[in-house]
This record gives C-alpha cells, sequence and structure tokens, in this order.
C-alpha cells in the first residue's frame, strides 16, 4: 500500500459491545482524488467503517491513517474528515452560509473571511444567493448541497457521505449524483462514499468495496465488480444475475438444468461441481433453433418497463431470467459462450 | 358542514374553558371591582403586601431556576438512554406529580425538619441541625420542597424536544472541528433554548399561584401572596372585595408569566 494515501485502514476489526455485529479484518486505501464507494446489504457494516474512519467509533484492532497520519486513537475533531450525513444534519437555526462556515468559526476563522469562503463554496455548489435563507427555506437537494459545501468548506483531509442520497427523490439523486461527482473531482479530494445502492456505486465510483457480515468481499473498479464478481454473493448483489449450478461434462462443457452449456475452459476434472453466472442481457432472444447453446424456452414472468424488458423464462429443467428491448414472444434463447463466467462453488 | 364540525370540536375546549376560569375569573373580577378601582388600594395598602409580593418573587425566581437547572440535566440525560429505560424512569420522576402537597409537605418534615433524618445526618457531618432544619420553614427552604412537583413539570415539558433533537448535528459539529463544548452551546443549546424557556415560565406560574406544599408546611407564616390571599379569605374573611382584586392580580402574573412562555415555544416552533 502507497505511503501517500490519503485514507488507508490495515486489519480494522471492531465489533459492537454485547454483539456479533462489527467489521473484521478490514484493509483498503482510498488515492487523493479518488471516489471510493462502499455497498453492502443492510446491517453488512458499511456506516460502522465510516463511523471508525471518522473517529466516532474506536477500532479494537488495526490502524487508520489520514493523510500518511496514523490517526487511530485520534478524536473526530481531529480527524478532520468532511462529512455528509444521510439526514443532511444541517443546523436549523443557522442561515446557509453559517452552516457552511461554521467550521471555520470553530477555528477562529475573523467573520468576513468566513463570509467570503462560505460565499464562494456556495457558489461552487451552484447555491449562490441562497446564503441568508434558514435550511428548512430549502429543497432536499439543496439542503443535500449546503451539506457538501460545509464539508468542504475547511479542506478537509477525506470526504466521507453516508447515503448522501437516500432521502432524495429519483429524478434529484440523479442530479446530485452528478454534482456529487463534479464537486469532488473538482477539490481533488479522496471520498468514501456509502450507499445500498449499486446503480449510485457504479455510476459514482473509481473503486467499489463490497462488504458482506462486516467482512470485504472484494475492492475494485465498477466494470471489474460487474463483470468479474468475487462471488456468488457479489454477483447477485451488483446486477442482476443468473447462477447456475452445473458438473464440468469436457473441459470447455458443462451439464446444467437449462442443458448442456458450451463453456469457455474452467479446467474442472469432468464430474466436478461447477457454479456459473450469467447475466441476464448477455442471453440472447433468437428465432429458431439450431447453433450452439441455443434451447427452447418458455416465458414465465414477463415485466415490460418501457426500454426494456426483464422475462423470467422456463428453460429445460430450470429457468433464467433475462433482459431485453425485444419485443413479441421468445421461443428460442442462444447462451454466448463468452457470456458463461465461472464462480468459487463455496 | 365543515365549520359545524369544528364547532363541535370546540366545544368541549371551550366549556372547559368556560367553567374552570372565564366563570370563576369573571365572578372574582365583579367582585373586585364592586366598588370601582378602591378593593385594588386596600390590597397594596395591607401590611404584608409588600413582603408578600417579595416573597413571592424570591421563591418563584429560587424554584423556577432550580427546577429549570435540575429538571433539564435530568431530561438531558433521559433522552440518551434507550427507550424502555427512558420511560420507566419518566414514570418513577412524575410519580410525584400525584402526591397531595400535605403528604409531602409532611414528608419534608420528617426529612428535612429539626428533627428530620437528612437534618441528624447533616448533623454528623459538622453542619448546624438548627440552621438545617430552620431553613426549610424560608422562601429558599420553601422552594426546595416546590422543587418536587416542579422538576417533573420541566421534565416532562423537555424531554420530547431532547428526544427528538438531531444528535447528528452535535456529530456533525465535532466532524466539523467544534469541541463537545461549543457544539453544545452553539448547536443544540440555541434550539432548545426556547423550550426551555417555556418550561422556566411554566413553573414560574405554577409555584407563583401555588399554596398547598407552603401552607402544609410553613401555615400562613411565610410571606408570600397565596397565603396573604388564602389569610384574607379564610381567617380575617372580612374584606372580599380587597382579596378578589389580590385574586386577580395573582391571575394576572401568572397569566403574564404563561404568555411569556408561549412566546418562547412558539420562537421554537419557527425552526421547525
Amino acid at each position: 500500500m502507497s505511503r501517500n494515501a490519503s485514507v488507508r485502514l490495515d486489519g480494522a476489526s471492531f465489533r459492537y459491545p454485547g454483539g456479533k455485529a462489527g467489521i473484521f479484518d478490514v484493509s483498503f486505501e482510498i488515492a487523493p482524488g479518488e471516489l471510493v464507494v462502499c455497498i453492502g446489504p443492510s446491517g453488512c457494516g458499511k456506516t460502522t467503517l465510516l463511523k471508525l474512519i471518522a473517529g466516532f467509533l474506536r477500532l479494537d484492532s488495526g490502524r487508520v491513517h489520514l493523510g500518511g497520519d496514523d490517526v487511530t486513537a485520534a478524536t473526530v475533531r481531529s480527524r478532520e474528515c468532511g462529512i455528509v450525513f444521510q439526514s443532511y444534519a444541517l443546523f436549523p437555526h443557522m442561515a446557509v452560509w453559517e452552516n457552511v462556515a461554521y467550521p471555520l468559526r470553530v477555528r477562529g476563522v475573523a467573520l468576513a473571511e468566513r463570509r467570503r469562503r462560505a460565499a464562494a463554496m456556495l457558489d461552487m455548489v451552484g447555491l449562490d444567493g441562497y446564503g441568508e435563507r434558514l435550511p428548512a427555506a430549502l429543497s432536499g437537494g439543496q439542503q443535500q448541497r449546503v451539506a457538501l459545501a460545509r464539508a468542504l468548506v475547511f479542506e478537509p483531509r477525506a470526504l466521507l457521505l453516508d447515503e448522501p442520497l437516500s432521502a432524495l427523490d429519483a429524478a434529484t439523486r440523479v442530479t446530485m449524483r452528478d454534482e456529487i461527482r463534479r464537486i469532488q473531482k473538482q477539490q481533488n479530494i479522496a471520498s468514501l462514499l456509502i450507499t445500498h445502492d449499486q446503480d449510485e456505486a457504479l455510476s459514482l465510483a473509481d473503486r467499489v468495496v463490497v462488504l458482506r457480515d462486516g467482512r470485504l468481499v472484494q475492492v475494485a473498479t465498477p466494470q471489474q465488480i460487474y463483470d468479474r464478481p468475487a462471488d456468488a454473493f457479489v454477483a447477485s448483489f451488483v446486477g442482476r444475475a443468473n447462477l447456475i449450478d452445473g458438473v464440468a461434462a469436457g473441459a470447455d462443457v458443462v451439464d446444467t438444468a437449462l442443458g448442456r452449456l458450451a463453456t469457455p475452459l474452467h479446467g474442472a476434472p469432468n464430474g466436478a461441481a461447477v457454479r456459473l453466472l450469467l447475466r441476464p442481457e448477455r442471453v440472447e432472444p433468437v428465432a429458431a433453433a439450431g447453433g450452439e447453446n441455443v434451447f427452447a424456452a418458455r416465458i414465465v414472468h414477463d415485466r415490460f418497463f418501457g426500454a426494456s424488458r426483464e422475462i423470467e423464462l422456463s428453460v429445460g429443467q430450470g429457468s433464467i431470467k433475462i433482459d431485453t428491448a425485444a419485443r413479441g414472444g421468445i421461443e428460442y434463447l442462444r447462451v454466448p459462450r463468452d457470456a458463461v463466467q465461472f464462480l468459487p462453488t463455496q | 358542514m365543515r365549520l359545524r364540525h369544528q364547532l363541535l370540536l370546540a366545544a368541549p375546549a371551550a366549556g372547559v374553558l368556560a367553567v374552570f376560569f372565564a366563570l370563576p375569573v369573571a365572578a372574582v373580577a365583579v367582585d373586585a371591582f364592586r366598588e370601582g378601582h378602591r378593593a385594588f388600594g386596600r390590597a397594596f395598602a395591607l401590611p404584608a403586601f409588600w413582603p408578600s409580593l417579595a416573597g413571592s418573587l424570591l421563591l418563584t425566581a429560587a424554584a423556577a431556576t432550580v427546577s429549570t437547572l435540575v429538571g433539564v440535566a435530568v431530561a438531558l440525560h433521559l433522552s440518551r438512554l434507550p427507550e424502555g429505560r427512558r420511560t420507566l424512569l419518566s414514570f418513577v420522576i412524575a410519580l410525584p406529580l400525584t402526591f397531595s402537597g400535605l403528604i409531602i409537605a409532611y414528608g419534608f418534615i420528617l426529612g428535612y425538619g429539626r428533627a428530620g433524618f437528612a437534618t441528624q445526618l447533616l448533623g454528623y457531618a459538622g453542619f448546624d441541625p438548627a440552621v438545617i432544619g430552620k431553613a426549610l420553614f424560608t422562601p429558599v427552604g420553601l422552594a426546595f420542597a416546590s422543587s418536587y412537583y416542579l422538576i417533573p413539570r420541566v421534565v416532562m415539558g423537555i424531554l420530547p424536544v431532547l428526544v427528538n433533537f438531531d444528535r447528528a448535528q452535535l456529530a456533525a459539529a465535532e466532524s466539523l472541528g467544534a469541541t463537545s463544548s461549543q457544539a453544545f452551546r452553539q448547536v443544540m443549546l440555541p434550539q432548545v433554548a426556547a423550550p426551555v424557556g417555556a418550561a422556566f415560565c411554566l413553573v414560574a406560574a405554577v409555584v407563583f399561584g401555588a399554596y398547598g406544599t407552603a401552607l402544609a408546611l410553613v401555615g400562613t407564616q411565610l410571606h408570600i401572596l397565596p397565603l396573604q390571599l388564602y389569610s384574607l379569605i379564610s381567617e380575617t374573611g372580612t374584606d372580599f372585595p380587597a382579596a378578589a382584586a389580590l385574586a386577580l392580580l395573582i391571575t394576572a402574573a401568572c397569566s403574564a408569566i404563561m404568555t411569556t412562555g408561549e412566546w418562547f415555544g412558539s420562537r421554537h416552533e419557527r425552526h421547525l
């Protein structure tokens, strides 16, 4: 691991007193200017991880480094992390500019300078002219921008965002997603964003950290996470997935409930159990029988979303989900050989 | 139709207000103004009026201040507890409100009077039992005794505000560089100041007009306005218009304090 990473966790472990929940032996780093998104199901330890970096919780073992300094024993305030909370946590009795300038106020910066820097930050987040309003007079998206401006105004060592978009409506969420990315890149700050929304993770992140039961399952780019998931959990948590168990029947052949599949070379001995991943969008409806990996199919469920359809089909002795833009009925499916991936069986 | 429904819903409140406030106050007002303003003149001229006013103000200031400080501290602690434990402790704290003032006064005499258990213990610790025992029967001692029913009122009034306070704000302030003390003073206190002010006014109004515990503890020997009124009605019993004038003054003072409390409360609402 590099020495100049802005955020670094080494073997971080923490268990909540009297319980089994926590995080266990987690190590990763965030480089300056990098946005890492942490995802996982509810209760997997995402927010605990953020609290440990911010200093709200203390590690049982392991180290936390910020800007190259070991801050494992440091207080929250001395860690200098800009945090955007899920509920925004704006101060409702202060005007918007006072909220943004609060970190400068507690650092003893003169009033005129506070006003100037708060105004500059508000301008950067697109809230020029809103400084004198109270937070309650702003929309959810605007409050989120204020929270972001407040978290960045004191030039923190890292930016931590705890499900920052979860309280926003769908349209505002998409806009704010782009805004967060723009501002984060502009500030060139190491950032960790917590979310349970896989679309958010894939579209925002430079790298994605996947947690399960407090343990780190995979750290990789969004594309690697989607195309080369570490295991069945990651495959099914990130995107839709067909997980198919089979038995190796040759160097590049597997017998499954769908039928005999031609696959890439898998290296498993004949008769060995294997687990396959087929992404729904890689399976193609075809007009007629014949050719490699073409199977007769019957529609079981058909959900129409306008641009695409999510269809569940009965194939052989099993079933398969596909995403397709095709209209009309489907009688045959083709599974391209290179669409088949192998996952660990355990 | 909607107006009719609204009137129907408002009727019980209007009835309560009429039966328990407007009619009695009107009856007292009629008596007080029967001779123009002369009854007020006689009330002010009573030898014990001004000492009683001073005693009431001292009692109110001391009891309301102590009760508010203690009540806020208790409520802050309760607000941080898990819900189950908070509910149980809130019940225990509210229990004194169900006791009669007479029982409490008797309990205080047994505990903190001249021969009281606590007085004796303090005597062993080097304090003068005579001084401690006497203190209970002064305005300050009465303020201490009155706290038993004022502190629960403060706790009940403030606790929902503190429970609903978004503690993420304190965490945010700390992460932005504030000390715990700065976070409390600059973030939490300004937001709860108005409800705390309202609670102060509520208990001030209550203790300004209360007489039960005082009467049971010290009879009519202590100079406070409610006991002065009690004397005019039950002992001398000759100048009822003056008694009515005094009653109106006490009611006006309590109402003014409550109005101030409502004003504080409305300031809190504006931020929400």
